[in-house]
């Protein structure tokens, strides 16, 4: 343990030291995993699913707001819709036109969690995100999580459909337009999900503010559950075709990804809180302290070789020249 | 010789002043009403265009069953239906609009009275 919190805290002091250059090398990152998910799972036009294309939109988002990565990966999202057929563009067009009017002026902060919500879909490992943004956001986070659900399941029942309208391109316009509204409202897994992550988002942020001892692990263990059994009930309800197995491993990833969380966010020693009183003019204070669980820094020891030996050379030269003199 | 509670003091500020300092005295500029006016002023147009493009997408959906049926619809009725469901989007999400910016508007202010209590007590330290 001592070992994981000294790694931690040397992370720490390296991030604020170079944060100046991390950062853009993390959007670099994220902007990259975003933009090969995109290509390799949509991939319908060829001239932007080129590798130095995507080298290039990701440098560019390296150096932007964090928000960029998600209008470029929008762009590349459009693109290959439009490649696929002008009535998937004008569908996914419109959707990201009202999510971004109705939701994401609101909580500009939160855009990322649409990013990274298909791409855990995508990975299969979408039950991650409903622990992690209980513990570190806010409940409005459901509503952020719950639009990544519409986008990344929207993209793939269009995925789904893609034979179908390769096959009807000498039907009308509206008939391949109905196919891929239909393909999308049909999606019971998508409903699923949104209602039992937005249910997991506010189980797990209420639990973990609670002022008891070990809220935090409490909220992981209690999302998970409550995710798993709502997940299975609506999948039953719904008949939405949700794999058990798939949902078992997602929340047992769920909940070592809860306890890192806790690790890295929420670190502190139960067994040295303290209760203390006072009061001042106006109120009583009942305040309860919970330590951090923190290593001491390890002072580093400056042995001095050269310097010293030099300097001792110096004086020992003064002093014979000095000598030397007054003889 | 450094004093720490001073240097802590101003590292704080400093980091308030570039990160939320900027946006919480853009917010506060402006009065209250006038602030929180201009939001949902934004609001509605947010909302209009976002039911434009859904009505469309609706109407585009079905087409060939509106084409068939536009001559035995009372057109009266669905102009009023769609007011209607027009004017329940736009005013809850106006409402919703008019909450979170309210939130918004009292905690810039909040945080700007924390921000000049440092600076006085900054100010205080400096004269000592």
């Amino acid at each position: 343990m001592s070992t994981l919190l000294e790694i931690k805290q040397y992370v720490n002091n390296f991030f604020n030291k170079f944060e100046a250059y991390i950062r853009p090398v993390l959007k670099l990152i994220l902007a990259l995993v975003a933009l090969i998910t995109i290509n390799s799972k949509l991939g319908y036009m060829q001239k932007i699913d080129n590798s130095a294309i995507v080298l290039i939109a990701a440098l560019m988002c390296s150096f932007m707001p964090l928000n960029f990565i998600v209008v470029v990966s929008a762009l590349f999202i459009v693109l290959h819709m439009y490649a696929l057929s002008l009535e998937c563009a004008m569908v996914i067009l419109v959707l990201f036109i009202v999510l971004f009017l109705l939701y994401f002026r609101f909580a500009p902060k939160d855009t990322i969690a649409v990013v990274l919500t298909p791409i855990c879909c995508m990975m299969g490992i979408p039950y991650i995100l409903p622990i992690i943004l209980g513990l570190v956001g806010g409940p409005y986070s459901a509503v952020s999580l719950a639009c990544g659900i519409i986008v990344a399941y929207s993209l793939k029942s269009i995925n789904a459909s893609a034979a179908s309208l390769g096959a009807m391109e000498t039907e009308d316009m509206a008939t391949r337009f109905r196919l891929v509204i239909d393909g999308i409202l049909d999606s019971k897994v998508m409903i699923v999900l949104i209602i039992a992550f937005a249910i997991t988002v506010f189980v797990v942020y209420i639990i973990r503010r609670l002022p008891i001892d070990y809220s935090w692990p409490i909220a992981v263990a209690a999302g998970a559950i409550v995710d798993a059994v709502i997940v299975l009930i609506c999948d039953l309800s719904m008949d939405a075709d949700i794999s058990v197995a798939g949902i078992i491993f997602g929340t047992l990833l769920a909940v070592v990804a809860g306890f890192i969380t806790q690790f890295l966010r929420f670190n502190v020693d139960y067994n040295r809180a303290e209760k203390v009183q006072f009061e001042d003019d106006e109120y009583y204070y009942y305040v309860r302290a919970i330590p951090k669980v923190t290593v001491p820094a390890q002072k580093k020891r400056v042995k001095k070789i050269n310097s010293s030996t030099v300097n001792n050379h110096r004086v020992i030269s003064h002093d014979d020249y000095d000598d030397d003199d007054e003889e | 010789m450094i004093d720490k509670e001073k240097v802590i003091l101003m590292t704080k500020l400093a980091a308030f002043e570039k990160n939320e300092g900027k946006k919480n005295m853009n917010i506060v500029n402006y009065f209250r009403s006038d602030y929180i006016g201009f939001q949902v002023l934004k609001a509605i147009i947010a909302a209009t265009l976002s039911y434009a493009l859904v009505l469309s997408v609706y109407v585009f959906y079905h087409f060939e069953d509106l084409m068939a049926d536009i001559y035995k619809m009372d057109l009266l009725a669905t102009g009023k239906n769609l007011i209607i469901m027009y004017l329940c989007l736009a005013g809850g999400y106006v409402v919703i609009a008019y909450m979170v910016y309210t939130y918004r508007y009292y905690k810039a202010k909040r945080n700007l009275k924390d921000y000049y209590v440092g600076l006085r007590k900054l100010e205080n330290m400096n004269g000592k």
